[in-house]
């Protein structure tokens, strides 16, 4: 346990791309649903996908665990949703905001609008917006659905009905484009929602993911699991100068010496090329990975 | 670079399993569809399986009558003499036949044993026209042109929307307290019906109840009427009947919602809806009126359009 991968960091780090590609295809590998204008609607779509990913994108192989929380906490039937959390738990211990960095396809959407060559501006004094997407998850996906109900006890999913961009990108764009009825049958909803897509769209090429760091409840909830994630980013003591190169590089806006496993932080692993000694890396185990080698020496001195 | 290079390829394998995963499963659903057969001895299952041997029953038929054009010929100016034997509801191939009989010693042997066999090979097939006719009442007036066995101009009233009408997928289920319900009793006794797709946990699906409960009321008086079809209750599972009911009960809904079986025709057609709730205009002989109404008749937008159609097909129904 607690092995440290220097080298496969740096790789990983490098290739992120490329994973974020076939992380985004795995996700949404119906491809040919996209011209009929329906949805997979086989086993896989009981499952959550680890992404923020809609489950009424045509593509879809499963389902986004936002939208099925939201689902199940609104029907009548359940009063929370404990498979999904349970799931999501999970996942954050061992992914944590790794399932950000590489896995999730609006994540990696918004990193290739940012790829658009223009004038960037900096998110760090943005900083309190952070807070915003604990809100949104705690609000629109928990309480709303869950308390807001009619007289059958059915609560709506208020996030995905009333924000969430990657639903108008996957769902309703394409949905629409290829099927009459659900054309017809847009709205005011779609207006709202189609705006703010092109807000997140504008923003995204202007910031680094902006709706990563201020809106995704996705992210909040993979956040929480950062400090105890088994996935953890290391920064060696002894190899450290100090240079403050990775605070620089990293545009999540994350100290990264100070806070190396900050709620912020998606495990990108900017700071580990932005690092002239190697002293950042990935590391996957239990333990922070400073204690683990002090543990062992004691023990052998017993 | 090399590492580039083989990600590159990796990638590529990927996208070319996903298409392969994805084309497997249409050529299934291929496989499946074909394999209808053709042949006199079929036994059709569903409407459209026996508009299909209607029309090639038709087909055959006028193949026969078009391939010794003179001979036929010779038979018709003997018909002359014999008249008016088309009028009642006798089969063609009879009526030919006994013209021929009645006509014997104006024909070679070689020419009355082919008429002989032609004519009573037309006989069989105005048979099995009529039996099928008489089954599925709904595929006379599908199969118009060029058919000799219609009545002339008799219904030519439904204006057909866009193109070819398509017809809501037959159906034998019961209601939710589990009354037998036979699509096609259901349609014909209605000048127009609504059918209406909701599943249970499905917020606007529920908050139209409702209205569609006051909309078949007005229906009532005009002469049609509306059902629902619950998703979940298909194939008869109990604790979703009573989760359906429970939830009809509360919203005051009290006209009739159907299910039948998940993998017949109109079972199929129902899991192949992925937008709820998605709404359907069905005319008296079976026929979908418009486009599917998708999203709640709650909005306004979703109202008209339906209200629409029912005007639509109302007056049709009476042309």
């Amino acid at each position: 346990m607690g092995k440290k991968f220097s080298g496969v960091s740096q790789t990983m780090s490098r290739f992120r791309g490329w994973i974020q590609a076939g992380a985004t295809l795995l996700t949404n590998l119906h491809l040919p649903n996209f011209l009929k204008g329906g949805l997979y609607q086989g086993a896989g779509k009981t499952v959550c996908v680890p992404g923020l990913n809609c489950y009424s994108c045509p593509a879809a192989s499963g389902a986004c665990p936002i939208g099925a929380f939201q689902a199940v906490v609104g029907s009548s039937k359940f009063s929370f949703s404990y498979y999904i959390t349970g799931f999501l738990i999970l996942l954050g211990v061992l992914l944590g905001r790794f399932i950000c960095g590489f896995l999730c396809p609006f994540g990696w959407f918004q990193e290739l609008l940012h790829k658009i060559p223009t004038k960037k501006l900096s998110t760090k004094k943005l900083k309190p917006l952070t807070y915003l997407k604990y809100a949104v998850l705690l609000v629109m996906v928990f309480l709303l659905p869950a308390f807001l109900v009619n007289d059958v006890g059915m609560g709506d999913p208020f996030f995905c009905k009333y924000l969430c961009p990657q639903g108008v990108l996957e769902g309703a764009i394409p949905l629409s484009l290829a099927n009459a009825g659900i054309r017809a049958a847009l709205g005011k909803l779609f207006t709202w929602k189609f705006s703010i897509l092109l807000s997140v769209i504008v923003l995204s090429v202007l910031f680094y993911r902006p709706f990563c760091k201020w809106l995704c409840p996705l992210g909040a909830f993979y956040a929480l699991f950062n400090k105890v994630s088994l996935f953890q980013m290391k920064v060696d003591e002894n190899k450290c100068i100090s240079c403050g190169k990775c605070a620089r590089a990293c545009k999540m806006d994350v100290d990264v010496t100070k806070t190396p496993n900050h709620t912020e932080c998606i495990r990108c692993g900017m700071c580990i090329r932005a690092c002239p000694t190697n002293a950042v890396s990935f590391r996957y185990g239990f333990g922070n990975g400073k204690e683990a080698p002090k543990k062992t020496t004691m023990e052998e001195s017993k | 670079m090399n590492m580039k290079r083989i990600f590159a390829l990796a990638f590529a394998v990927l996208m070319v399993l996903a298409l392969a995963a994805c084309g497997t499963r249409d050529n299934d659903k291929m496989a499946n569809g074909s394999g209808n057969g053709s042949a006199m001895t079929d036994e059709p299952k569903t409407a459209e399986e026996a508009l299909t041997l209607h029309t090639e029953l038709l087909e055959r038929e006028k193949a026969i009558l078009s391939e010794n054009t003179e001979l036929w010929e010779k038979v018709f100016m003997e018909t002359d003499k014999g008249m008016a034997m088309i009028e009642d509801e006798k089969n063609y191939g009879d009526f030919l036949l006994g013209t021929v009989e009645d006509a014997k010693e104006q024909f070679t042997d070689k020419e009355y044993e082919w008429l002989k066999e032609s004519t009573t090979e037309i006989s069989d097939i105005e048979n099995k026209v009529a039996e099928l006719e008489e089954k599925y009442p709904e595929i006379m007036q599908k199969s118009m042109d060029g058919d000799m066995s219609m009545p002339a101009g008799s219904d030519t009233s439904t204006p057909p929307d866009d193109g070819s009408m398509q017809k809501f997928p037959a159906f034998e289920g019961k209601d939710l307290d589990g009354n037998t319900v036979k699509s096609d009793e259901l349609f014909s006794g209605n000048a127009v019906t609504v059918v209406n797709f909701w599943f249970t946990t499905c917020n606007p699906c529920v908050g139209e109840l409702s209205d569609l409960d006051a909309l078949n009321r007005e229906l009532a008086e005009k002469g049609g009427g509306l059902i629902g079809i619950n998703s979940f209750t298909l194939d008869g599972n109990e604790t979703a009947i009573a989760e359906a009911k429970d939830v009809l009960a509360k919203k005051g809904a009290t006209y009739q919602n159907v299910y039948f079986d998940s993998d017949g025709e109109a079972g199929m057609f129902t899991m192949s809806i992925n937008a709820y709730p998605t709404t359907y205009v069905v005319d008296r002989s079976g026929n979908i009126v418009g486009d599917p109404i998708v999203g709640a008749i709650t909005e306004k937008k979703q109202a008209e359009t339906l209200q629409k159609l029912i005007d639509q097909t109302i007056a049709a129904d009476m042309a």
